[in-house]
């Protein structure tokens, strides 16, 4: 019998960690100067928690068995999660919250693929109970310090605003509006051209589809229509952060952190989604080609679903996918390429000397710096035998200890 | 550069057409003797890939490629996450249900409950017959589907019909058209958005010309 992992899972090996480590490492310390604090929450949710929000699909979630008759599921994303445990059990911390995780999430390969991953790694933030402009700037110039500190090369940044698609949308007939939803969310051209509705609604509908660009562009595009005072109102708060993010960077002392010029692109949607306004994807750009390594969006309506009352608090969030990111990073060659070896080879030459070795061992792993201290394991104390291990695990120094208790110090190279 | 997914077989001289009236010459791929899988516009402006038609979406999906031409038989079969930007025109076919002649049925729902349909194309089947509500056994096949009612394999195929001559030629009769398929010109979605390399000034042009003919 063979024992492997089930198909989509995969087990990390050190080297994976160390890679893995590296990545999480910076964008924790980013987290934490930007002043959020991590949350945990439960690996399992109740499917109704998950579902709430009408953004996952039931066929996504990894279902588990349980003895209550309760529908239970593995979380594909944590923002629910967040939410249902900001709004029951933080009622009494002030406003705003900042909130970052750093947690597995499960989601079922789509029919039809072969073995795809169904367990990753994300990063995230959530910052609950703010919204506005300055909220939404703060979110996306986390996101940049973020890959600044990771020093991911490049990147860029597809922003829309899933309010004002979402009210642009509403002149067409309810007939019809799922369907032009649907079609602009997959960029079917197609199926707008041949949907049948009047030849004005058809070019509104072409045009919201290509409502995408310079950002001052698309905003003098979609300001040319006859909006509604609250479109009017979400054009203008787009306009203003497009001008904050661009003073901050020219405010800025440094180049390194200012968001690569910005793609305005108002067909972003999703056929299903919790988003209330600003949402975006965040896309590596590179000779090989272009991915998602993360997507974020503000969701002003999501947490009173989960609070008893249904009081609700605004919120704004992003994550990042840590296997995409580990796959865009490798190519830079800023990752450990091997696990660190340790310092010391502690090596006792007699069985009597074996607890005067690891005495010494203890006394240099006690040391302020972190050093990595290993005890010679070799019974025959074959002194040439141990020297080639210390060298093939890239052990720069070994500590001879002998029977005496003495320490002898000899330097490989 | 920009990538494009052509598909080999009845596609492939109108796609090479198509991009030749816009200034990419990929003609190399009708050459006989040509190989390669993977040439270059002799300008080096843009690249192809000579791939199966049920391969292209694939290609665009995962974004090796940022754009294809493919029918739309293929989208309907495998419902690729790609950007569908125009009908083409070109290609045009059916996808129909077929029996022997000999046969008693005259119409889809003639068939028995539980008898079998022979198909390259198993989700459209499936499909199909789930909606006019009769269950069938769907037998994948890989190609020459007529052979499944000649040798007595299955009832009926669902496959797609050009001409009519391969079905004729061998003594089936068409019952039914499930859709009409033409070529459609697809994109990788994401690179669709970012625009890179002037990609939406060629799809602009793609789009006129197909509009012209």
């Amino acid at each position: 019998m063979i024992y492997q992992p089930p198909s989509g899972a995969r087990d990390l090996l050190p080297l994976d960690v160390a890679q893995k480590r590296w990545i999480e490492d910076r964008l924790e310390q980013v987290f934490h100067r930007w002043g959020y604090h991590r949350i945990i929450t439960s690996t399992v949710e109740h499917l109704d928690t998950l579902m709430a929000g009408g953004a996952i699909d039931q066929s996504a979630v990894i279902e588990l068995q349980d003895t209550q008759g309760q529908r239970l599921g593995l979380r594909p994303e944590l923002t629910a999660s967040i939410a249902r445990a900001a709004v029951t059990r933080l009622a009494a911390v002030t406003y705003p919250q900042r909130l970052y995780y750093n947690a597995n999430v499960f989601q079922r390969t789509a029919q039809g693929s072969h073995g795809g991953q169904q367990e990753y790694y994300q990063a995230g933030v959530e910052l609950l109970g703010a919204s506005g402009v300055i909220a939404n700037a703060e979110i996306l110039q986390l996101l940049s310090d973020c890959l600044t500190s990771l020093g991911l090369g490049s990147w860029r940044l597809i922003l829309g605003d899933a309010g004002l698609t979402h009210s642009l949308l509403s002149v067409f007939p309810d007939a019809l509006r799922d369907k032009v939803r649907r079609a602009i969310a997959h960029l079917d051209r197609v199926a707008l051209e041949t949907l049948s509705m009047s030849e004005e609604l058809k070019q509104r509908a072409l045009f919201l589809m290509d409502l995408r660009g310079r950002p001052s562009d698309v905003l003098q595009q979609v300001s040319s229509l006859d909006l509604s005072s609250s479109q009017r109102d979400s054009v203008n708060d787009l306009k203003t952060l497009m001008e904050l993010l661009q003073e901050t960077a020219s405010a800025s002392t440094h180049s390194a952190g200012a968001i690569p010029a910005l793609i305005l692109d108002l067909s972003l949607i999703r056929t299903f989604d919790y988003y209330t306004g600003l949402v975006f994807e965040l896309v590596s750009d590179t000779d090989q080609g272009s991915r998602v390594l993360g997507q974020g969006g503000r969701y002003d309506n999501l947490l009173g679903l989960y609070h008893p009352q249904g009081q609700t608090y605004p919120g704004i969030g992003f994550i990042l996918n840590i296997e995409e990111l580990h796959q865009a990073l490798l190519p830079g060659g800023q990752l450990p390429d091997q696990t660190p070896a340790s310092d010391w080879l502690v090596a006792p030459m007699t069985d009597q000397a074996a607890p005067a070795a690891f005495a010494y061992a203890q006394k240099i792993r006690e040391s302020a710096n972190l050093v990595r201290v290993e005890i010679s394991l070799d019974d025959a104390h074959n002194q040439e035998q141990i020297r080639d291990i210390a060298r093939l695990r890239k052990i720069n120094r070994i500590a001879w200890i002998h029977a005496d208790g003495l320490p002898e110090i000899e330097a490989l190279n | 550069m920009i990538t494009v997914a052509l598909p080999k077989g009845a596609l492939l001289t109108e796609s090479i057409q198509l991009f030749k009236a816009n200034g990419l010459d990929f003609s190399a791929f009708l050459d006989k003797s040509n190989r390669q899988l993977q040439i270059s516009d002799p300008t080096h402006r843009a690249k192809a890939l000579l791939v199966r038609a049920q391969d292209v979406p694939v290609y665009v999906e995962y974004g090796q490629a940022q754009l294809g031409i493919v029918g739309y038989d293929v989208l309907r079969e495998k419902r690729p996450n790609v950007a569908h930007l125009a009908d083409l025109a070109f290609g045009g076919c059916r996808m129909s249900v077929a029996v022997k002649g000999s046969s008693p049925y005259r119409s889809a729902l003639d068939l028995p409950p539980h008898s079998r349909v022979a198909s390259k194309f198993v989700n459209c089947a499936r499909e199909y017959f789930q909606s006019i509500d009769l269950p069938v056994e769907i037998v994948p096949l890989y190609g020459s589907v007529e052979l499944g009612p000649i040798t007595g394999m299955s009832e009926a195929i669902v496959d797609l019909v050009s001409t009519g001559r391969t079905l004729k030629e061998n003594n089936l009769i068409e019952l039914e058209v499930l859709y009409h398929s033409t070529a459609r010109l697809i994109a990788h979605p994401l690179s669709y958005r970012l625009n890179p390399d002037g990609l939406n000034t060629l799809i602009e042009k793609l789009r006129q010309q197909t509009m012209v003919l």
